[in-house]
């Protein structure tokens, strides 16, 4: 092993299991290379060097008398910084809860321990994880490991990041309107959000309890769906996951010959950069070549579901956060300030009528695809825009390049989708452009293995950035 | 649902008891208001049986697909 940092998850977690590499030998790589990144990506909030290499130290001990503690025995990993622990900081991007101290340990880090995982560190994000760009005047902005000057994309930005620049072999996220989504995309990362009620958001950051989604970025969609294999399934912690399934190993290893691709015919090919629509097209020939059926699809109003989900959005991030909107409006930022105030505009009625529309709304959704398998989709128009040109306070420009952003994110929250964002392509500026592919309810495992074919046949996914 | 107003938003904080500046109201306005026409515009007619978690009824029969 070369350099053990730059090994995948799956890699990583294989090659120690094998005693090709040391959990502290993996360690090491890992906390050099943050050393290296930090001072100019910023992307950990908080770093455990000397607990985690005795952690490190301890997992291989166990390994040398033969105790395996689970399927990533040994690995490091570094998480957004809205996982609680117990005892431990989790300060959620703000200074409304500087300093604050978890009660509780979120369900998704207790599978992850218990599956052998190591904690590494705490990962910058949005405010609240109330926002898609990775601003964060509190914390400073995330920089992009690709061009320092261009937006990691939010809410997840610290993970977008630093799993890009191969500071943790994935990490996990979360996903309301699209914050694993655009990180992935921006960073050159690999995303899922799963289905909705699929993963516990016990002991993590609220945002939207309808709309919350835990789920990982990491290198590859195989190591997307090992972390959800461990992380998903019934929580008594959400009862919101009394009936999710166990993972279906068998399909997310299932061969993609046959499965049915919908594309788009409006809404998701609209305001598309030049680029953005060439790895939409070199796709479809590669999903093609896998002997993939492509089909277009005749989606019902986008428009309609994503206003929908900013009802929701918006009137439960208000709800959550109201105390203090009443007591310390002072120590938001003024953008989440803001945002937080857009859900005093709906009444309950309106409320309640965007919640009780969706299960008709997803009805109409499966209807149309029919027998379709997986929508393939942009996930925004563009490439990275650049800090600047993507900060409010530089002028309403602004607010018109975050919507275009951010169109294409709100329907797949809404309707409860699965959706695994995939390297794609890259811009004349050498920066990533993800798709995504957007499963039916519980059809997380066929975009798993969907992804892990199309990973297999590109490079896209391989690149690693250097620091200039 | 009705166009945004100022007012209105000013209204709504009152009631859940969370102080809101006028110019603030005004922008709240501005900033939802398309999401709040595209809605008005659409005349949404949900079943009177529906329920939220109708939602999980219909997300569920995929389990067995």
């Amino acid at each position: 092993v070369t350099e053990p940092g730059l090994l995948t998850l799956t890699e990583a977690a294989g090659a120690i299991r094998n005693r090709q590499l040391s959990s502290v030998e993996l360690t090491k790589s890992l906390l050099a290379r943050i050393e290296h990144w930090q001072p100019a990506l910023k992307a950990l909030v908080r770093i455990e060097p000397d607990e985690v290499l005795a952690a490190a130290q301890d997992a291989d001990a166990a390994l040398a008398s033969g105790e395996t503690r689970g399927p990533l025995h040994g690995v490091p990993l570094a998480h957004k910084d809205m996982y609680y622990r117990a005892g431990k900081l989790a300060e959620c991007g703000s200074k409304v809860r500087a300093g604050w101290t978890a009660p509780g340990t979120a369900t998704a880090l207790q599978r992850l321990a218990d599956a052998g995982a190591l904690y590494l560190g705490a990962l910058h994000m949005s405010e609240f994880a109330y926002g898609p760009t990775g601003h964060n005047a509190y914390l400073g902005a995330g920089r992009n490991a690709w061009d320092l000057e261009r937006i990691t994309g939010g809410s997840s930005s610290g993970s977008g990041t630093a799993v890009a620049a191969r500071l943790t072999p994935a990490a996990l996220g979360s996903d309301t309107g699209g914050s694993i989504r655009l990180p992935a995309h921006f960073c050159g990362t690999t995303g899922l959000k799963p289905t909705a009620n699929r993963v516990s958001r016990a002991n993590a950051m609220p945002l939207s309890f309808t709309l919350d989604t835990v789920g990982p970025l990491a290198r590859t969609a195989e190591d997307c769906g090992l972390i959800l294999k461990i992380i998903g399934g019934p929580d008594p912690l959400d009862p919101t996951t009394s009936a999710a399934p166990a993972w279906d190993q068998a399909r997310a290893a299932r061969p993609s010959q046959g499965l049915t691709i919908g594309v788009p015919e409006s809404y998701y090919v609209e305001g598309l950069a030049p680029e953005t629509a060439k790895a939409m097209d070199e796709a479809i020939a590669a999903f093609q070549a896998l002997g993939c059926t492509i089909r277009k699809a005749l989606l019902p109003d986008q428009t309609l579901l994503s206003a929908a989900a900013q009802v929701i959005v918006t009137v439960e991030a208000a709800s959550y956060h109201a105390p203090w909107m009443r007591t310390r409006p002072q120590d938001y930022t003024p953008l989440t300030r803001s945002r937080l105030e857009n859900g005093l505009a709906y009444s309950a009625v309106e409320y309640l009528e965007a919640l009780r529309w969706r299960g008709p709304a997803l009805e109409e959704h499966l209807i149309a695809i029919g027998d379709i398998d997986v929508i393939l989709a942009p996930v925004s128009q563009t490439a990275a825009p650049t800090i600047a040109e993507t900060d409010v306070r530089g002028g309403p420009g602004a607010e018109a390049v975050i919507q275009g952003m951010t169109r294409f994110m709100r329907p797949v929250n809404y309707l409860g989708l699965p959706a695994l964002v995939v390297p794609a392509g890259r811009s004349a500026a050498n920066l990533p452009i993800g798709l995504q592919l957007i499963g039916r309810p519980f059809g997380d495992e066929t975009l798993v293995a969907l992804g892990s074919a199309f990973q297999a046949k590109t490079q896209h996914h391989l690149p690693v950035p250097t620091l200039p | 649902m009705p166009d945004l107003s100022a007012e209105r938003i000013l209204t709504i904080a009152e009631a859940a008891r969370i102080p809101i500046e006028p110019q603030s109201a005004r922008r709240v306005a501005t900033a939802v208001g398309p999401a709040v026409n595209r809605l008005t515009a659409a005349k949404l007619t949900i079943p009177f049986e529906i329920e939220p978690w109708s939602f999980m009824a219909v997300q569920q029969r995929e389990i067995k697909r």
